[in-house]
């Protein structure tokens, strides 16, 4: 506590805050700005911690809806038929493909559409912005039936567009396997999301001062020597974060999957296997243990990237 | 700038084209979906034979009226009072981090980190739970709430990051004249904190629009179902027909007001979402 | 300072206006609490607005002792017993009357979601008047629980053209292994619905009631005894007609995926042979005729037949699905509600329900209706195929059997005669709690 605030007297540039001891006016100011922070903070903490300190309560128990009498206290043991059961770490895995796959590309994607919107011609720049704002305010279920509509067997038309690649006909059923339907999933996914990023790259790029791209473009740098050594690693701290925030938002993947394939065939991703668990089979002990890990492994990944690859979160809120 | 030559003109404007495709294409499509006769559905083409607006009737004055305008009407009210409520604590919350000093205020920030990253799916379970033993399952705050939990968050550190770069001296002006911090606050910075207000309830707006996973779970009926729920929920003219056409109408109708406020105020939401990022 | 006086009003002008706009939204909800009769909710499953009318038809006739108000459930059987479910946990006050779906009536009777039928209302669901499949899948724990509303079932839909082709007399029942073969033979699909969803079970649960056994043998057991015929003869015959149309592709190429809707559209393609079916099919096929869309050949090529047999000598158990009527625990006007659904339930709306929204009614009477007559040249055939229905799983644990089956069975090429047996273990472990689904 004493370091965070210690730092957070230094970024706030309060120039009667320096006093070493409290004056009257100090004092005030920290109620105050509690009064005003305070509603904020708390109203969101009550709205999450509290039901996830239920929910790890609730995954201690055997708790149908529909059978209330026989709740039981099972201590652990939902943890245990979980974590040894393969539904549990086919959904993982799906889960993990589906936010390093969506990743990576948005990753290429978005950052060549920041390029683009970066060295746009001004007549070009807002037609831009407003295109690529539109699937980010688009409702994810919408881009999902789209997407979906697309593919669909019987109301698509990709199959007779694209019949001539190999593998896909009049006949190929892109929901009817795994790895086709993912890859629609992925897709839809991909294209919603990747404006966010690119707008977070976008921001990054802007960051990176133009005079060392001139210097190594004087020096004879070619295109590809200034993106590796000059322009990506100024950036470094805008990819990280993007990179993290879409992680563990395509971790949380739910809507795409449910109208498209509902999990079946394969592409059942955690979030869907813990609503499917406790709002689907109404089994809220079972479904809370899986929201449970669901969260610690968010947790988890926020820990790892924070702590090992120092992506600076709260920087953001710091004056420049 | 040196004057563009035609043949990067022409470059730029393919440039253009292909974002302009990769962005719209998904709601063209939808759109012309919306557009299909029944009939038209399964021919394997992108553009209908014949463009009737029958979907867009069947969802306004036809049989999935009674499901789509009520959930118009919820998500239209849960988002916008959603998203006030979160801006107007946020304005303070903010405020207080970018101006005043106290201790805590990095721990506000990394929560709101926090919460942002919350796997939403975790806590609704026990919400259900919680909702159903104090009557607020199937209500508008029962939305209203959890929702908060999507649009705070963001609304902090968006606000946080602008306040940041308003002209405080104009404040100490206002403070030297005599005015408490309070008063410097509602007098000076208020309207200048607008327009970041406003992006910002914009941004809010969006991700409250487009919750599902809330929507679905802690509703039950028109009372509160919200369209991304409702949309799930359609159904053809009997219980085993495919609600094609009315769930691509349905989904046009409410991307309309997305793409409006995207065209009126593109500046704005991008220098918001920006601002509320990386900070070097 | 004037100006800013001026400031303060207008805020708090706005501020007032704000609320003066959201407390009416938010109280909308709880608004309805007025004089005069009580208001019963009815939680209706999606229907092309029959039961709305009906709705207004019994408020008419109940001479202002109460008025009903429609609210519309979500589309697919799982997520209607979802909803209903958790609103009865919750003890929601206001289900007056629902439309169940037959499989999930047990779940709710057992922890008494369901109010008690009363007397002369379970007579009457128990009278000769009411088709077999619907008594069975109105009682839970031998008693009515619920009151037949319209009962469904599925009939046997076929080509003429191509039953005539495959030298197949459809005037005589056929069986599954026909099927195949005439399928085979005049290189068309047979329609089924291989999409992993209810009606993977429903298909399943015909075949293996068709061949003399039950899903679930003893569905009154607690979880942890539950005995399974899955794995029987007639489940691994099943398995087996399951398994070949998805290995030999006589389902379609989009088999996986295809529900009642798409088989319908199908079979009316240029590949459409046979397809077990709903009887929506035919006001369906109809319309799109009558709309233009779809060639008059193939409505004149429509015939119709009882639900194929799994062996020659023994006769069909169609699926049964419709509507029972039930009444929530902690309906404030249960009294009201049940003579509401005497009204819903009489044969002539019944009838009036069949014509106009094409679900079949549970009241012999209402067959006989001329208009019913006229309009559904079948309905004899649904008549008797409802005689023989058999009602899926009736255990309180039918959605835990229910996803085993269709997460077992799809997609069909996985099906072989291991299967059953497998499904049937992973059932056991779900129900002990020892497994996810």
């Amino acid at each position: 506590m004493s370091t965070a605030s210690t730092q957070a007297v230094e970024t706030a540039s309060e120039p009667q805050a320096r006093t070493k001891h409290l004056t009257q006016r100090a004092r005030d100011e920290r109620r105050l700005g509690w009064l005003l922070a305070g509603p904020a903070f708390v109203l969101m903490l009550a709205v999450t911690v509290y039901p996830i300190l239920q929910a790890l309560f609730d995954s201690l128990f055997s708790y149908r809806l529909t059978a209330p009498d026989d709740r039981a206290f099972v201590g652990l043991g939902n943890y245990g038929v979980i974590l040894t059961d393969g539904v549990f770490w086919r959904g993982l895995g799906v889960t993990l493909l589906i936010t390093v796959v969506t990743v990576a590309v948005e990753l290429v994607l978005g950052f060549a559409l920041a390029m683009v919107m970066n060295s746009a011609i001004r007549g070009l720049k807002g037609l831009l912005r407003t295109a690529i704002l539109i699937p980010y305010g688009t409702i994810t279920v919408v881009s999902a039936f789209a997407w979906f509509y697309m593919f669909d067997i019987n109301s698509g038309y990709v199959n007779h567009w694209f019949g001539w690649l190999p593998g896909i006909g009049a006949n190929f059923d892109w929901f009817g396997s795994t790895w086709p339907a993912l890859f629609v999933i992925m897709a839809s996914e991909i294209w919603k999301t990747t404006p966010f990023i690119s707008l977070l790259l976008l921001s990054g790029l802007a960051q990176v001062p133009s005079d060392y791209t001139e210097a190594a473009k004087v020096d004879g740098a070619t295109w590809g020597e200034r993106l590796t050594k000059v322009i990506l690693p100024n950036m470094r701290a805008a990819i990280m974060v993007a990179v993290l925030f879409r992680a563990l938002d395509a971790f949380r993947i739910f809507d795409n999957i449910f109208i498209m394939t509902n999990g079946a065939y394969g592409t059942e991703a955690l979030s869907l296997l813990a609503y499917r668990t406790s709002i689907g089979r109404l089994e809220l002990g079972l479904g809370s243990a899986v929201s449970v890990i669901l969260f610690i492994c968010v947790a988890i990944i926020a820990a790892v990237a924070i702590k090992g690859f120092k992506v600076d979160l709260a920087g953001q809120g710091r004056a420049k | 700038m040196k004057a563009l030559s035609t043949r990067q003109k022409i470059l730029w404007g393919l440039v253009g084209l292909l974002v302009l495709l990769y962005t719209l294409w998904p709601l063209f499509s939808i759109l012309m979906t919306s557009f299909k006769a029944p009939s038209d559905l399964f021919t394997g083409r992108l553009l209908p034979t014949k463009f009737v607006g029958d979907n867009y009737a069947m969802i306004f004055t036809g049989g999935a009226r009674d499901l789509f305008l009520p959930a118009l009407r919820n998500s239209i009210g849960i988002s916008l009072i959603s998203t006030a409520i979160a801006v107007v604590l946020a304005t303070f919350c903010a405020y207080a981090i970018a101006r005043l000093d106290f201790p805590g205020k990095r721990l506000i920030l990394n929560c709101a980190l926090g919460v942002s990253m919350f796997p939403v799916i975790s806590i609704v379970t026990p919400l259900f739970n919680l909702w159903r033993q104090i009557g607020l399952y199937d209500t508008w705050p029962g939305l209203i709430i959890p929702y908060l939990s999507l649009t705070l968050p963001i609304s902090i550190y968006t606000l946080a990051a602008y306040f940041q770069q308003i002209p405080w001296e104009l404040e100490q002006a206002a403070q030297v004249d005599g005015a408490t911090n309070w008063q410097a606050f509602r007098k000076v910075i208020v309207p200048l904190a607008a327009p970041g207000v406003f992006t910002t309830a914009i941004i809010a707006f969006f991700i409250a629009w487009n919750d599902f996973v809330y929507g679905i779970s802690l509703t039950s009926t028109e009372a509160a179902r919200p369209v991304p729920a409702a949309l799930a929920f359609f159904t053809g003219a009997s219980q085993f027909e495919d609600p094609t056409g009315a769930i691509s109408a349905a989904a046009v109708v409410v991307t309309i007001p997305i793409i409006i406020i995207v065209v009126l105020f593109q500046r704005q939401i991008v220098s918001g979402l920006t601002q509320g990022a990386v900070k070097g | 300072m004037p100006s800013d006086v001026s400031h303060k009003r207008r805020r708090r002008g706005a501020v007032g206006l704000a609320l003066a706009l959201v407390a009416p939204l938010a109280l909308a909800g709880c608004a309805n609490q007025q004089n005069g009769p009580p208001t019963l909710m009815w939680y209706i499953n999606p229907d092309d607005g029959g039961q709305a009318e009906l709705a207004q038809r019994c408020t008419a006739a109940s001479g202002g002792k109460y008025s009903i108000e429609t609210s519309v459930l979500p589309r697919d059987a799982a997520s209607q017993r979802e909803q209903l479910a958790r609103r009865l946990a919750a003890g929601d006050a206001s289900m007056d009357i629902m439309s169940l779906d037959p499989p999930y009536v047990p779940e709710l009777a057992n922890p008494g979601f369901l109010a008690p039928v009363p007397e002369a209302l379970q007579k009457a669901a128990l009278s000769d008047d009411v088709v077999e499949g619907a008594k069975r899948g109105a009682q839970w724990d031998g008693k009515v629980v619920a009151v037949p509303f319209w009962a469904n079932t599925q009939l046997l839909w076929y080509r003429k053209s191509v039953a005539q082709k495959a030298g197949l007399d459809m005037n005589q029942p056929v069986t599954w292994s026909q099927l195949l073969d005439a399928v085979r033979e005049t290189d068309t699909y047979i329609g089924v619905q291989g999409i992993r969803g209810e009606s993977m079970t429903v298909w399943v649960n015909a075949m293996i009631e068709s061949g003399g056994d039950h899903i679930v043998r003893n569905p009154m057991a607690p979880a942890d005894q539950i005995d399974l015929g899955l794995d029987s003869d007639a489940g691994k015959a099943a398995a087996t007609i399951v398994g070949t149309i998805g290995r030999d592709g006589l389902g379609g190429p989009g088999i996986t995926t295809q529900d009642e809707n798409v088989t319908m559209q199908n079979w009316q393609g240029d590949h459409g042979s046979f397809m077990v079916n709903w009887p929506f099919v035919y006001a369906a096929t109809q319309s799109a005729v009558e709309q233009g869309s779809l060639d008059r050949s193939v409505l004149d090529d429509m015939g119709w037949a009882q639900y194929p047999r799994m062996s020659a000598d023994r006769p069909s158990a169609p699926p049964l699905g419709g509507i029972m009527l039930g009444v929530g625990s902690h309906s404030r006007h249960p009294d009201l509600a049940f003579d509401a659904i005497t009204c819903i339930t009489k044969p002539e709306n019944q009838a009036y329900y069949f014509v106009s929204n094409g679900n079949p009614p549970s009241s012999i009477k209402a067959f006989d209706d001329a208009a019913v007559r006229e309009k559904y040249p079948m309905a004899p055939v649904i008549r008797t195929a409802l005689e023989n229905a058999a009602p899926r799983p009736q255990t309180p644990y039918y959605n835990e059997v229910s996803t085993a089956i269709q997460q077992g069975y799809t997609p069909l090429t996985v099906v072989t005669d291991q299967t059953p047996a497998q499904v049937a273990e992973f059932i056991r472990r779900v129900l002990r709690g020892e497994a996810l689904q």
